[in-house]
């Protein structure tokens, strides 16, 4: 399956068929090998300076694809490119000025940081690391970026316990920054903190793209924020992405009936309207992804699943310029 | 309409090395009969300290210093442990955030689900698991006597909460405390969740006080909603009302950071600046005052009560602010910075 | 609302607290202890007495004085004198060394073999892992004493005819010197005794902080895996171990009497607690005061080395107080 972007210009990070596998040991004594399907055949572009969400519920791969492209997960098949240059096969020491330019911030900034570290140490490690910045000028750029993450430079010295958990994040955004990245992929970066430091958080990496022309792969289970931040979503179940589409259209006319039934599940803080809503139109669990459903994976649960659901698998394709699904009903 | 539920003057604080941090300030509200509130605030803000102390099954840390609460006039305060083993799971249900760690692994759903109805109801063991497995089609799991003899390890997330909800049920009582019983369930699970306690409540009439730091959620099963910031209520109203209407600088920042589903995109959200306090002593002047955009001088100087709004389109509709905030415009970004 | 929540303190407070230090944070909590605190000075006394000891002691630990055998506490032997006339308090100052330098060199010894086998174990798994870990079970089968006795039995002839071999080579005469064959032994039995505790322990940490997401931040910043282990897995890693140390050094000591005890530790001349204690033994109804000596100062020692340990355990473990 190859992918080709409606708009121009070569591709800042594109995903080919990216699989990947984990295999367990199952069973009280561990006795049965069992793999489990993360990740299966995942196609995508990101375009410089856009941001593209990837969302879905818990269990879907959405994190694992972000790990998986930028090889902290060795991918079991398929290929990822940065700026046309493969990234997958790379050694650890030939991607190193690569994961200078490919940065992750994680969801739980309480565990991202080490408690023995202060975040001045923390935030100077790429520097160093990367060669950027030493002595008087280092410490220059880290004032600069804990004033840009908007934490008080005095802060250096500090050492994370000390610090709430939107404080950490801004922490852990400070030391992605400090690569000077061009890619950041945002790894639910928002879901463990409070509502009100959510929005703090959100305003701050739109800030931060604009300043310095960031490109954003955005995970998030929470579809009214991947809605504000993105330009393009991607929705994936159960190790597939199922539907891809410029984010109003998305929206307004999602295609897929699993990206149907997600829209719908979300509740809307208005109560006259909330009222009228019909909220629950699928039923059942997501199933394990030890043994994914045969065909197309939503099936057993589609509302719309008729003959070929259960033993094809649905093509990848684009129905409208930009308009990507994975589904035989539309 | 009665009310079932009248908390007066509620006050819990937990010891901690240094002295007190104070979870729960005095706060009041009353729980009507066959009625949904919602008590909604960010982490720490002693929404769940609250409904804890209502049954007293706080941590050993933590302890109740003041206030009554009368269930149908019987204070739940004075009960001696064995009278309030009868109105935990009998009067009083709760269902709580993680169905996962809810359930003993090692005892079957069918034996778990009829204990209550053996200790409250006096019911034979082979009458209550018959009771059981009729609950459990009730909340949505089919063929309930087979899975009875199921584990919860067998059972999914969701699932678990859905036999969750069919025990707090199962002693028909008049209160149901859900203390975020969503928040760790996927969107589409959450939806179901939501809409089978809705149907419940329609079915049987019981009064629910769901816990929640999502807005969205509570508006669609709320009747009534209660707002609360370090440990006290900054607000109460009708869910339409506080929806169309928000007196609170907190919660029209609560409003406004939340990302739409609809509507225009590419506009910025409206932050609250800072993070929530702990309170290591009672204050003297308005908790919220450091991150609010409206504060004026009186803010610093003292914590106002909660008092009728003015204007209200409802006379529940109460507030604890000094300033109206409708004759004030502010930025969408003032506050203070995030430091 | 849980402790952790709690503990979160709110900005405004930060903002005005002072910058703290998690190993500041930790002393000041051990100096909150109390039974920690009591348990340091008779810890600091025993390292003072091993270092200045034979400057202290009124008496040289050899000296025998057949004018003055098992002579009870006196003014002139504080402690008394044992069977051939030696002063029992200078034998006991002396008798620090010996538990000083056992506790050090085998905690040493045992500590560097399991901080290597331990991470090799940890980073690389696999058989690697399958190897250390079937080695410190098979190791820690074995009853402590039953091991000693064992080493004793089977090496300490060979190695004294060594010895004796490499003297009349040589004709240097520290090979004269069989006390060495002694420390040898006894280093090297608390060493095989205690190292697999300390490789379980290492292993455990590592296992449990490779998969904290600070490490997959490290990895994905680009960074070396040596850099990963000593900036992120080591530091971490460090509290737990300092606690099992502390309580280890202890535990080395009242081995090392245990071994003297039974006739397998460190012979005469050089004084032992464990073998006072034994010797004190055969005659504590006649003359109680060669016993009370030796066994009250281990049994301050060891209690002494479970509260500081205890104490360590609290001071660096940050989620013990607050809530």
């Amino acid at each position: 399956m190859s992918q080709t972007e409606s708009s121009n210009g070569v591709p800042l990070v594109r995903v080919e068929n990216l699989s990947k596998h984990f295999s367990v040991r199952i069973g009280a004594y561990g006795e049965t090998r069992a793999t489990v399907h993360a990740l299966d055949d995942v196609s995508f572009n990101v375009q410089r300076g856009e941001t593209l969400g990837l969302v879905g519920e818990s269990g879907c791969g959405k994190s694992t694809a972000g790990l998986t492209l930028l090889q902290l997960h060795r991918p079991t098949s398929g290929k990822v490119f940065f700026e046309e240059q493969e990234v997958t096969g790379l050694s650890e020491k030939e991607m190193r000025p690569l994961r200078r330019r490919m940065q992750i911030i994680f969801q739980d900034p309480y565990s991202t940081l080490s408690p023995r570290m202060t975040i001045g140490n923390a935030i100077g490690e790429p520097l160093w690391l990367h060669e950027l910045a030493t002595g008087q000028d280092a410490q220059e750029r880290i004032a600069k970026l804990l004033d840009d993450v908007g934490l008080n430079p005095a802060f250096a010295f500090r050492y994370p316990h000390e610090f709430s958990g939107g404080q950490r994040q801004r922490v852990c955004i400070a030391r992605a920054l400090a690569c000077e990245p061009e890619f950041i992929v945002c790894d639910e970066p928002i879901s463990a903190l409070d509502v009100s430091i959510q929005a703090q958080i959100i305003n701050l990496l739109q800030d931060l793209q604009e300043e310095y022309n960031l490109t954003y792969l955005f995970i998030a289970h929470d579809l009214a924020v991947v809605r504000h931040i993105s330009d393009r979503v991607a929705v994936m179940y159960l190790g597939r992405v199922v539907e891809m589409a410029p984010k109003e259209r998305l929206f307004e006319n999602p295609l897929h009936p699993y990206t149907n039934a997600l829209l719908l599940s979300v509740p809307v803080p208005n109560p006259r309207l909330e009222r009228q809503r019909e909220h629950t139109v699928i039923s059942g669990n997501v199933p394990s992804a030890i043994n994914p459903p045969s065909g197309c994976r939503f099936h057993p649960r589609c509302p719309l699943a008729f003959e070929p659901c259960d033993h094809v698998v649905p093509e990848w394709r684009e129905v409208e310029a930009g308009h990507w699904v994975a589904c035989h009903a539309v | 309409m009665s009310v079932l539920l009248d908390v007066q003057e509620l006050q819990t604080r937990f010891q901690v090395r240094k002295g007190y941090v104070y979870a729960v300030n005095g706060i009041s509200f009353t729980l009507e009969e066959g009625e949904t509130l919602a008590v909604v605030g960010e982490s720490g803000c002693g929404k769940s300290v609250t409904m804890l102390s209502l049954v007293r099954l706080l941590p050993p840390a933590a302890s109740i210093e003041n206030g009554k609460v009368l269930l149908r006039g019987e204070d739940l305060l004075e009960l001696n442990l064995r009278q309030l083993r009868d109105v935990r799971g009998g009067e009083v249900g709760m269902i709580f955030q993680d169905p996962m760690t809810s359930l003993n692994p090692f005892i079957n759903i069918g034996t778990q689900m009829a204990e209550p109805l053996v200790y409250h109801r006096g019911m034979s063991k082979s009458d209550a698991l018959a009771r059981s497995a009729e609950l459990l089609e009730m909340v949505g799991i089919p063929d309930g006597e087979a899975r009875l003899r199921e584990y919860p390890h067998q059972f999914s997330g969701g699932m678990r909460q859905r036999v969750m909800i069919a025990m707090s049920m199962s002693c028909e009582p008049a209160v149901l405390i859900a203390d975020e019983p969503t928040t760790a369930l996927d969107v589409t699970i959450q939806a179901q969740i939501v809409d089978l306690v809705k149907e419940l409540r329609d079915r049987s009439g019981v009064a629910v006080i769901w816990i929640t730091h999502d807005l969205s959620v509570v508006a669609g099963i709320a009747d009534r909603v209660i707002v609360m910031y370090a440990g006290y209520i900054v607000e109460e109203a009708p869910v339409d009302a506080l929806f169309e209407d928000p007196r609170h600088p907190y919660t029209v920042g609560l409003m406004g950071a939340l990302p739409s589903l609809t509507g225009e995109t590419g506009t910025r959200l409206t932050t609250i600046g800072g993070s929530p306090p702990d309170l290591i002593e009672l204050p003297d002047f308005c908790p919220f005052h450091p991150r609010c955009p409206y504060a004026i001088d009186r803010c610093r100087k003292e914590n106002p009560m909660l008092e009728p709004v003015a204007e209200a389109s409802d006379r529940g509709h109460r507030a604890a602010c000094w300033v109206d905030i409708r004759d004030v415009s502010v930025s969408s970004e003032a506050g203070v910075a995030a430091d | 609302m849980t402790t952790q929540e709690i503990a979160v303190t709110s900005e405004i407070e930060i903002a005005e607290a002072s910058p703290t230090n998690l190993w500041r944070d930790a002393l000041a909590r051990l100096a909150a202890n109390r039974l920690a605190l009591v348990a340091i000075l008779p810890i600091v006394l025993l390292f003072f007495i091993a270092a200045f000891g034979p400057y202290l002691t009124p008496y040289d630990f050899l000296a025998q004085d057949f004018t003055a055998r098992l002579v009870s506490p006196s003014s002139e032997h504080w402690l008394g004198t044992d069977e051939l006339g030696r002063d029992v308090f200078s034998r006991i100052l002396y008798g620090a060394r010996t538990a000083v330098s056992v506790g050090l060199v085998s905690t040493a010894i045992s500590l560097v073999v399991g901080l290597v086998m331990g991470s090799l174990a940890g980073y690389l798994g696999g058989r690697v892992d399958m190897l250390v870990v079937w080695l410190t079970d098979v190791t820690r089968s074995m009853p402590a004493l039953l091991l000693a006795i064992v080493i004793n039995l089977t090496l300490k002839v060979p190695l004294e005819a060594w010895m004796e071999q490499m003297y009349l080579a040589t004709k240097n005469t520290f090979f004269r010197q069989t006390m060495w064959v002694d420390l040898v032994l006894v280093f090297g039995a608390l060493a095989l005794i205690q190292w697999p505790g300390y490789a379980r322990l290492i292993r455990g940490q590592i296992l449990s902080i490779r998969s904290r997401n600070y490490v997959l931040a490290a990895r994905a910043l680009g960074m070396p895996t040596g850099r990963i282990l000593t900036r992120y897995v080591i530091p971490n890693a460090m509290g737990p171990l300092i606690v099992a140390v502390s309580a280890g050094m202890g535990g080395a000591m009242v081995l090392e009497s245990a071994f003297s005890f039974l006739g397998v530790g460190v012979q005469l001349p050089i004084p032992s607690w464990g073998k006072m204690i034994s010797d004190g033994l055969r005659m504590w109804q006649t003359h109680p005061h060669l016993l009370v000596g030796p066994a009250v100062m281990m049994a301050v020692i060891t209690v002494s080395f479970a509260w500081l340990g205890d104490g360590l355990n609290d001071a660096l473990n940050p989620r013990q107080w607050g809530g």
